[in-house]
């Protein structure tokens, strides 16, 4: 702090005229109200899964661990990956050129955010009518390429849907890094795909973890994906879900907590190698 | 690099990457404008005769003004859970507090489809009339994790002091809350309330477990539409609501900063 010339002492934070404890009264509001309406319910959902009638315990678990369902969540589990690994690629890419080469930052950025404004059921519905037998790309090329209602077509879609949330995190990291260790880098005679392997991309690794992250996550739980874009065969575990909900609850419920349960896992395994909560406040 | 090279590098990617986050907008679009009865691109002509039948059909305006007050009453739901749990993760110190950060963030990482479920059951067993309350309640709890995202990292840089010299000054602390704290914050908490706002009016998978036939919404109408049969007014619908979203998020922009 200067007054003047004069250089004062740093005054400390005069914490003593609030009361601590209010920051974990309005703590305590938050997870409180997140565990009645949110965790609450998803336990009741556990409670209903389980069978409480005749019979075992764990009915409703071997119906939902039967074959048909385990492809489901297989595929599932396969669609966020391709997903992730096109939104990854895809993603590096663009950032990169984003942030190193482009002059137009802020309006490239700007038009990669603007989907994330428009409804996504919207933006499937765009791409639906992109592939259409009488949409432009049948006009085009004289065939649709068979993209609609089929797994090309889920994995454009949900492509299409997440690369915004492949890009940002990406961007960020990129962005942070020094220039100075880059052209060091150069001036010491490394070719630039050399730079970037040994430089760029380790110093940017957080920013694709966090990308991976997410897209991997939201891909998995996508619904209006597989139905709106996909054929029959392309149904992922949210679809299912929704499909048994009409004619038995429980077996609903034990599905959604075997998917759950598969998915925690795998972001358990995540959260051994990076911390979950500081790649999400890189959003 | 020359620029050549550099051009040749990276150009697929520009054409990749906007191409398919842009062209599905722009082909919404123009298909509202066409003159046949199916959604193709306006070739031969254009009208807005779509926007009209749109804005006389009641269903589609009933749909809209649901969409609206749930939206509404969401983002003012979670924008009020989210800055209180904003503030109180940025000013207290607890143990664990990075795997309490996580949790909140949870009906981001579960499936909206299971959130749906579970909703719909737990709200059948508590008296949590269905229609508005349901539906409002569930998005809410859908958008917290944005707006308490973004609350927070604006609180991380909030100068403490500033407040204190309110109090030092003689301010009691409610006067200290609304004229220091408030006008600080309101920047992030708008900008937190009109994301929640933007994802209850576009939410399709958890709500429709929880529309009832007199609250159901926009993007469950556009759905059901799909599903039954194509028609141009689907794209003027959503054309509509695309112009509506990008108002919104210019006027967030001003606002937010």
């Amino acid at each position: 702090m200067k007054f003047g010339n004069v250089q004062l002492p740093e005054l400390p934070s005069l914490g003593l005229f609030r009361d601590r404890s209010t920051g974990k009264i309005l703590m305590a509001i938050g997870l409180g109200w997140l565990t009645i309406f949110f965790i609450i319910p998803v336990f009741v959902l556990l409670f209903e899964s389980l069978n409480f009638g005749s019979g075992s315990l764990f009915e409703n678990y071997s119906t939902a661990l039967s074959s048909t369902y385990t492809r489901t969540l297989g595929r599932t589990l396969a669609y966020a990956l391709v997903t992730t690994i096109v939104c990854l690629t895809l993603g590096y890419w663009i950032s990169y050129y984003i942030a190193f080469k482009a002059k137009r930052q802020m309006l490239m950025l700007g038009f990669i955010l603007l989907p994330l404004w428009i409804a996504i059921i919207i933006r499937y519905f765009g791409v639906s009518l992109f592939f259409l037998p009488t949409g432009p790309v049948q006009q085009l090329f004289g065939t649709d390429f068979g993209v609609l209602f089929s797994t090309t077509g889920v994995i454009v879609g949900l492509t299409a849907a997440l690369l915004p949330f492949a890009i940002l995190p990406i961007f960020n990291s990129l962005q942070s890094i020094d220039e100075e260790l880059i052209n060091s880098s150069k001036v010491l005679g490394a070719t630039p795909l050399h730079t970037l392997r040994t430089v760029v991309f380790p110093l940017s690794l957080s920013g694709v973890i966090a990308s991976a992250l997410f897209v991997y996550i939201l891909a998995a739980g996508s619904f209006l994906a597989p139905a709106l874009l996909g054929g029959p065969g392309d149904f992922m575990m949210a679809n299912v879900i929704e499909q048994s909900f009409s004619y038995s609850i429980p077996l609903a419920a034990a599905l959604s907590v075997v998917f759950t349960g598969a998915l925690l896992i795998l972001i358990g395994i995540f959260n051994h190698y990076a911390n979950i909560s500081e790649v999400l406040s890189d959003l | 690099m020359t620029k050549l090279t550099t051009r040749l590098v990276f150009y697929p990617a520009i054409v990749l990457v906007y191409s398919i986050l842009l062209i599905p907008l722009v082909i919404v679009i123009a298909t509202s404008l066409t003159v046949q009865s199916a959604p193709t691109l306006p070739t031969d002509g254009v009208t807005l005769d779509w926007y009209v039948s749109l804005f006389e059909n009641q269903r589609l305006i009933d749909a809209m003004v649901v969409s609206t007050i749930v939206a509404s009453a969401t983002a003012v739901v979670a924008g009020i859970v989210g800055t209180i749990t904003a503030f109180g993760f940025v000013r207290s110190e607890v143990r664990m507090k990075e795997t309490l950060a996580t949790i909140m963030l949870l009906p981001l990482m579960i499936s909206p489809v299971i959130s749906g479920v579970a909703f719909l059951r737990f709200g059948s067993l508590l008296p949590i009339p269905r229609g508005y309350p349901q539906i409002v309640l569930a998005h809410s709890i859908l958008a917290l994790p944005f707006v308490f995202l973004i609350v927070r990292s604006r609180l991380l840089t909030f100068d403490e002091r500033l407040e204190d010299a309110s109090v030092i000054m003689g301010a009691n602390r409610l006067e200290t809350t609304f004229n220091v704290t408030i006008p600080i914050i309101a920047p992030a908490m708008i900008a937190g309330m009109l994301i929640a706002f933007v994802i209850s009016f576009g939410e399709f998978t958890a709500t429709q477990f929880l529309v009832t036939p007199s609250t159901t919404t926009v993007p469950i109408i556009i759905f059901n539409q799909i599903q039954t049969g194509l028609s141009p007014e689907i794209s003027a619908l959503a054309t509509t609501l695309v112009i509506l979203m990008v108002i919104v998020s210019v006027t967030g922009d001003q606002i937010g900063g």
